[in-house]
Parts: structure tokens; C-alpha cells; sequence
């Protein structure tokens, strides 16, 4: 059912206590994953630098905080910039935008996340880790409406269970998993 | 999302036909979320909001303002001042006077930074300093420099950063008080630009998609910065040779630090760092 090549893009969105799940899953991708994997993490506004540093260390493949306009490209780690919108538009491209936090969130993981289903459909896979608020919850529904596949961090083992409860609420996602299947899961799509 | 790219495009044409705006080269997928956040906002549909600014002249220029975004702060991303203070303005003060245009000023934090800058460099009398938006609201704010203080603490953490400390030489610092340029009142939450920096900008109304230079004359410097995120690439390479056009040679063009000058008009300059310069 799971074939290789069948997926477009990966987006995961997280809060609080997602940086070792995140960094966890970054360290286990191999070299040979071609997927463009989309983050969408919230940080505190003045922690602008140090963040994707802290990710690149762990991570195998390059993270990038992408400028507007900026090609999407296979092989590539997508940090949404701190204080920016991130958005996925039409044509494989991102474009940022600086509109008001959403959810008190600039990044808005429901942004990005719409923005994702509507490029990709069913082409599409959206993650939710563990985090403190709502946002994504939306963002994951929209996911499933467009036919992609949702995952959800199991919230047994979430540090704050808040994000993943609240998109668990809002849609019928198709995998619950822990931090190790979902890296189980990402590789065989490599 | 609820709304479809046809209602979409339907509405850009029903502005498009009704006034001086086209957002047919905006961003689309950033563009298409203000609109639906319009419609949920004002409980309306499309085709009501679109007869609505068919019949209603000042409805519609509501709508435009509402769709612009206006995000700024004072002293936004110290590492670009630090870039503007030792790279850009240091190289123009053996000049006459110096030309600035703040493109898309939204509400003025970006020109007020400046003004601070040029008095802290002695350059602020040989400046000409002209601010435009395409939104007369954000203007008449800008005109008054009365902005909240809270959520804008950092405000303060950016002018010490920039006007106080020098990243490329770390035993220069420089005691400046912010009261020196801003009066801050808690009780009232505001923080108020002092008198010395008024008067001192041309503030005027100006879309960047009609590419016509409004001020007549030419810029040392112009900045633009986290404006052109939302035109498409092909509107944005306009832009930058509208401003290749408007700049002096050797002029200098800074944009958000999470922008480039991707396409044709990328040729016509040379960056350096966070600069985009016209070559000559």
C-alpha cells in the first residue's frame, strides 16, 4: 500500500517538547532521503539564532531555513524561519509572510500545514509532536480532507500532549505512533 | 480553506477593474488566507464582498487596507542596522547629502530607526528621508511615531543592540539612552518619538506595482524589507528593476533578511552580504 516515491512532501508541526523528538527523527533519516521534509516549530521570537544549528548538528541531511520565493528541493531539511509564516505555494516554492501570529504563533503550524495539503493533496504527509496549544489541529484536518496521511505522536509518550490531543479531536488520523515508529515508518519511505 | 482560486481571481478582478490595485502577481497561497480571513472576519461571502466593493468606493479601500500586512518593528533584526550603520551609511558620510527611501514603511518604526541612526552617525541633516505605503492608515500612524510599549520591550533590547555596541569592533560602545529619542509611558502604553526626529520625512501614499517614482529624484539607499514576500517572483523582479532605475550608481538596496533577488533583475547588482548594490 506504502509505495516508495509515492509521497511529495512530509510537514511536521510541534511546540513545547518537541525538540528531542524532532532532532531524534532528523539523526535516524539516512543520507538517501529524498523527500522534502517540512518543519513548522514554535520558539520563543528572540531565539533566532542558535535553533537550526542545534537541529543541524543532529540532523544527517541539510536543515535550511528557506527565503521566500526560495525552490523546494528533494534532499533538504525545511525550517520554517522564527518570526515568518511559512507557506508552500504552487510551482514547488515557498513564500513567507510576516501577517499576525496565529494561535499566538509565527510560525503558524496550521498555515503551513493548509498551505501543504492544498500544494500536495494526497501526496502529502502531516505530522503532530508533542506541544503545548491547538495550533495544527486544523492543519492536520486539512491534511486528511485533502487525502494526505496524518500521524500523530502517540500523546502517551508526549512531554505536553496538548497539540497532538487537540488534532486527534479534530480529525480521524490515520497513525498514532511513538517517536521510534515514527522513524521506522519515515525510513521506509527512503 | 474555504475559499477557491476562481473566487479568488474573481475578486482580484473586481479590484482591479474598480480601482488602482491588481494583486494578480501577490503571493497566492499567503494572499488567498487574508482573503478568507476577510470573509470569516466580516461574516460575508465572496460574491457579497465582491457586489459590495463593485457599488461602495470606501468599502473597498477598507479591504485593500485589510489585506495589506503591516508587521514592523523598531530596529527589526539588529544584525541588518549593524549592516546599514558600518557598511552602508559609513561609506556615504563624505557625501552632500544622502537619499533614503523606506518602501513599504508601513507604520514608521523602520524610518524612526533610521533617523535614530543618522543622528547617532551626524548625518542627519544632509539626509532626505522619504517613507511610502500603500496604505494612507499606516501612514497617518507613522506621521505620529505613538506606538504601544507593551509587546514591544524588545524595542528597547534592539536600540541597544544597534546603538550601542559595535559587532564589528567589540571594545567600541557607546552609552545613548533610549529617552533620548523616545518618551516611554507605561501608564499609558506608549512609546512616543520624541520631537527632534518629526517633521523630517516625506511620507507618501505609493503602490509598488505601478513602478512610478514618486519623490523625483534618486536614492543613496533604499529599503524594502519583508514587502516584497508577498508578490510573486515575477512581480518582485519588476520591483528590483524599478529600483535599479531609481538608484544611484553604486546605490544600495536592503531587503528582509529571509529575502533574495532571484531572476534577470539579480544581474544589474552585486551583493554583499545582506547589500544589494546597483552596479555602475
Amino acid at each position: 500500500m506504502l509505495r516508495k516515491n509515492n509521497y511529495k512532501a512530509i510537514i511536521l508541526g510541534g511546540s513545547a517538547g518537541s525538540f528531542q523528538v524532532v532532532t531524534k527523527i532528523l539523526a535516524s533519516l539516512p543520507k538517501s532521503f529524498s523527500i522534502p521534509f517540512f518543519l513548522c516549530l514554535h520558539r520563543l521570537k528572540h531565539v533566532r539564532s542558535g535553533f537550526i544549528e542545534a537541529l543541524s548538528i543532529k540532523s544527517i541531511l541539510p536543515v535550511i531555513e528557506p527565503n521566500d520565493k526560495e525552490h523546494i528541493r528533494k534532499g533538504n531539511i525545511y525550517l520554517a524561519p522564527a518570526n515568518y509564516h511559512m507557506y508552500v505555494e504552487l510551482g514547488n516554492i515557498f513564500s513567507l509572510s510576516t501577517e499576525k501570529p496565529v494561535n499566538h504563533s509565527r510560525p503558524s503550524i496550521d498555515l503551513s500545514f493548509f498551505s501543504a495539503s492544498y500544494a500536495y493533496r494526497d501526496k502529502l504527509i502531516g505530522i503532530i509532536v508533542s506541544g503545548a496549544n491547538k495550533d495544527g489541529a486544523l492543519g492536520l484536518k486539512s491534511v486528511k480532507d485533502m487525502g494526505g496521511l496524518t500521524v500523530v505522536q502517540d500523546p502517551k509518550e508526549c512531554q505536553v500532549k496538548t497539540m497532538t490531543t487537540a488534532a486527534m479531536d479534530s480529525t480521524n488520523v490515520d497513525k498514532v505512533l511513538s517517536t521510534d515508529e515514527i522513524i521506522r515508518f519515515l525510513r521506509r519511505l527512503a | 480553506m474555504a475559499i477557491s482560486n476562481e473566487e479568488v481571481n474573481l475578486f482580484i478582478n473586481t479590484v482591479k477593474n474598480a480601482s488602482s490595485y491588481n494583486f494578480s502577481n501577490y503571493s497566492e497561497r499567503s494572499f488567498a488566507r487574508r482573503l478568507d480571513k476577510i470573509l470569516k472576519d466580516n461574516q460575508i461571502d465572496v460574491y457579497s464582498l465582491i457586489s459590495k466593493i463593485r457599488r461602495d468606493n470606501i468599502f473597498l479601500e477598507k479591504i485593500v487596507k485589510d489585506i495589506t500586512v503591516n508587521t514592523t518593528e523598531l530596529f527589526r533584526d539588529p544584525k541588518t542596522w549593524h549592516v546599514i550603520r558600518y557598511r552602508v551609511l559609513s561609506k556615504l558620510k563624505n557625501q552632500r547629502t544622502i537619499n533614503i527611501w523606506h518602501a513599504g514603511c508601513s507604520t514608521g518604526q523602520e524610518v524612526y530607526s533610521m533617523l535614530v541612526l543618522l543622528k547617532e552617525m551626524n548625518l542627519f541633516d544632509k539626509a532626505n528621508v522619504f517613507a511610502s505605503d500603500i496604505n494612507s492608515d499606516v501612514l497617518e500612524l507613522a506621521k505620529k511615531g505613538s506606538y504601544k510599549y507593551r509587546f514591544n520591550i524588545n524595542y528597547l533590547e534592539n536600540f541597544d543592540s544597534v546603538i550601542k555596541t559595535n559587532p564589528y569592533n567589540f571594545e567600541e560602545y557607546k552609552e545613548v539612552s533610549f529617552a533620548k529619542y523616545f518618551t516611554v509611558d507605561k501608564q499609558n502604553d506608549t512609546i512616543k518619538v520624541k520631537d527632534l526626529l518629526k517633521n523630517k520625512v516625506l511620507f507618501r501614499k505609493h503602490d509598488l506595482v505601478n513602478g512610478n517614482n514618486i519623490f523625483y529624484t534618486k536614492f543613496d539607499l533604499i529599503l524594502c524589507r519583508n514587502v516584497l514576500i508577498y508578490f510573486n517572483h515575477k512581480l518582485q523582479n519588476q520591483v528590483f528593476e524599478n529600483f535599479h532605475k531609481y538608484l544611484f550608481p553604486n546605490g544600495s538596496l536592503i531587503l528582509g533578511i529571509h529575502e533574495s533577488m532571484l531572476g534577470a533583475a539579480s544581474a544589474k547588482y552585486n551583493k554583499r552580504g545582506l547589500v544589494y548594490i546597483k552596479k555602475s
